[in-house]
């Protein structure tokens, strides 16, 4: 992976007391989090488990050793990216011996329920009071995992942290992440400077027509047509032209979206320039309590804060405004870029610039205890499956 | 006697239409909701638009309620040549949101840019576009005005037919109604291009759609 510019040999910015001081929350967490998986009988379980808690807690530390937010939590959010279609597609050829969806499993509702489906969901439930996803909202005999708990989760995390979901939390982001991290310097960013206004636009039009189309058809037009991530985790069953043209939409927008833009480009493009879920989180950048905020007094106009937004949310004129755009998913890579520390986190109704250290720890506090109960579950189960496989016993 | 049984059709329509005006809303918002974005700010525009939209609609509406009057209650759902129409119309709805709500032939020789999408430009707002898209819209079939089809094929008089689904369309309109507060939306150039790209993202599916319905049919027989 090429380094982060912020990933200079920077000077120790806390004690290892006082950073390990300030772990300790997360590491309690994480203990509370994983501490059931120590009651199942399988050593799988229990390596997936003891390595999360490590790994989760590490990546905190660092993060309070040495102040830089954006690289460590790259790490994670790969790690979870490339790891989550491992645990998911090991448990769909164990139970049906195939990634496709049978059509009598999604006549019974038993396809897992993904959050991406959620804004599509809304309009069809308010009028008809039933949802567009196989499955149930409330818990049944037949469905103990519902709809609701999944997407009351959600909202009570992004009520609090916003987009921030997209940056700890969205499984899908963390591939992309990886690619764009493969290159060392951009190969299109002239294009993605001149067209970065129009581009980050997409997203909202794709939301629109997904959310508007999903009510038309009563189907979840995003998860049936528009998904890259079929590709690796699970597709409707090819048997006809029609279900072929499906597959064959996700494997062109996986490798074209996910794979090839974010190579050439550095940037998370199928989040950036096309998720209509990630468009949709934005709408709750207005109302939750953290941001990034810039200090035009220190701020020199180098552009090395643009350059580093993963899914251009920022622009000249945003940063001239010391604000970031909707679309910002609070990654930290701006602030971690930022030479003269211009760039800076900030909890709303507090003066800009006053304790940004504050404000940032009480946001990765509520930002990591989601992705360790999140991600680190989902983590936890891709390596107790690859445990399981590989030859160690 | 002849009375009695209008004012009870019409009732009967006028529930159907306000029961099932949810479904007509789903079914139309795609067409209407970005066609109604590219609109400048305000409540007479909107309301102009709309009306329009709706009168054609409602032309549509009887314009359909004389041909399954004419042809019978089969027209929906057995009639051979409705996979062509509705593929059709599913192009020709294609083309329209593309012409109108993109705005494709306003572009005129001052205009140096032959982009797609003019950024944030606010269009005049044109009468055509409203009065296309509502009559589309109105002479497609969405799940009530299926059912409102055979209903109206089997009452005894053209007239009667038509006076039933004026009374379907009368039910279905209140639920437009919410469109209008589009209006009070304050127009950025960031809304306008959102609006203009959604018309040409809808009009590459109602393409698709149309296009899949005719290969069907040619496949099939």
């Amino acid at each position: 992976m090429a380094s982060h510019p912020s990933a200079l040999a920077r000077p120790a910015f806390r004690g290892i007391g006082r950073s390990i001081l300030l772990t300790l929350p997360i590491a309690l967490w994480s203990l509370l989090m994983f501490t059931p998986s120590f009651r199942q009988a399988g050593r799988d379980q229990h390596v997936g488990a003891a390595a999360v808690i490590v790994f989760m807690t590490g990546l905190f530390f660092l993060m309070m050793r040495t102040g830089e937010t954006y690289r460590w939590r790259r790490i994670f959010f790969v790690a979870l990216g490339f790891l989550f279609p491992v645990g998911f597609v090991a448990a769909l050829i164990a139970e049906r011996g195939t990634m496709s969806i049978p059509i009598s499993r999604m006549v019974s509702g038993d396809t897992p329920f993904c959050f991406m489906v959620t804004p599509g969901l809304i309009l069809p439930a308010a009028f008809t009071r039933s949802i567009i996803f196989p499955g149930s909202i409330l818990p049944s005999a037949d469905h103990p995992h519902n709809i609701a708990a999944m997407i009351g989760i959600w909202l009570a995390m992004t009520l609090v942290l916003g987009k921030a979901w997209c940056g700890y939390a969205c499984f899908f982001g963390g591939i992309e992440e990886g690619f764009a991290a493969i290159a060392k310097r951009s190969r299109l960013h002239r294009f993605v400077t001149r067209f970065g206004g129009i581009l980050r636009l997409i997203p909202w039009a794709i939301l629109l027509c997904v959310v508007l189309l999903s009510a038309a058809l009563f189907e979840p037009v995003y998860c049936m047509w528009l998904c890259p991530f079929k590709t690796v985790t699970e597709f409707p069953a090819v048997r006809n032209v029609e279900t072929a043209l499906q597959f064959g939409v996700f494997v062109t927008l996986f490798a074209g979206l996910v794979v090839v833009l974010p190579f050439l480009t550095k940037k998370r493009t199928q989040c950036g320039f096309f998720c209509p879920f990630g468009a949709f989180q934005s709408l709750f950048n207005k109302i939750n309590l953290f941001e990034i905020r810039f200090d035009r007094e220190k701020c020199v106009d180098c552009s090395l804060c643009q350059t580093s937004c993963p899914t251009v949310a920022l622009s000249k004129e945003s940063v001239h405004e010391g604000k970031t755009l909707l679309n910002c998913m609070k990654c930290g890579a701006c602030v971690d870029a930022c030479k003269k520390d211009a760039a800076v986190w900030h909890l709303k109704g507090t003066p800009v610039g006053v304790k940004p250290e504050r404000a940032r720890l009480l946001f990765l506090y509520g930002a990591w205890a989601l992705a360790t109960m999140f991600g680190g579950s989902i983590l936890a189960n891709s390596v107790a499956t690859m445990v399981h496989w590989l030859p160690l016993k | 006697m002849a009375a009695l049984s209008l004012a009870a059709s019409a009732g009967e329509a006028l529930v159907l239409g306000l029961t099932t005006g949810p479904v007509c809303m789903a079914s139309c918002g795609p067409v209407v909701l970005p066609w109604m974005l590219v609109q400048p700010r305000g409540m007479r525009p909107h309301s102009l638009q709309l009306c329009l939209f709706l009168a054609a609609r409602l032309a549509g509406y009887m314009v359909f309620a004389a041909a399954a009057w004419l042809v019978g209650a089969a027209i929906p759902r057995a009639w051979s040549g409705r996979s062509w129409t509705f593929g059709l119309l599913d192009l020709l709805v294609a083309v329209a949101l593309v012409v109108y709500a993109a705005g494709w032939p306003r572009r005129t020789a001052a205009e140096p840019s032959p982009q797609l999408v003019r950024i944030g430009e606010t269009p005049r707002a044109r009468p055509s576009g409203a009065l296309a898209l509502g009559f589309l819209t109105g002479i497609n079939l969405c799940p009530p005005f299926l059912v409102a089809g055979v209903r109206a094929a089997q009452l005894a008089h053209l007239y009667a037919a038509v006076f039933f689904f004026v009374c379907f369309f009368a039910g279905t309109a209140v639920w437009f109604l919410p469109f209008l507060s589009l209006g009070f939306l304050k127009r950025t150039p960031a809304l306008v291009t959102v609006a203009r790209m959604v018309a040409v993202l809808l009009a590459c599916w109602y393409g698709f759609s149309g296009a899949w319905l005719l290969i069907e049919r040619t496949m099939h027989g």
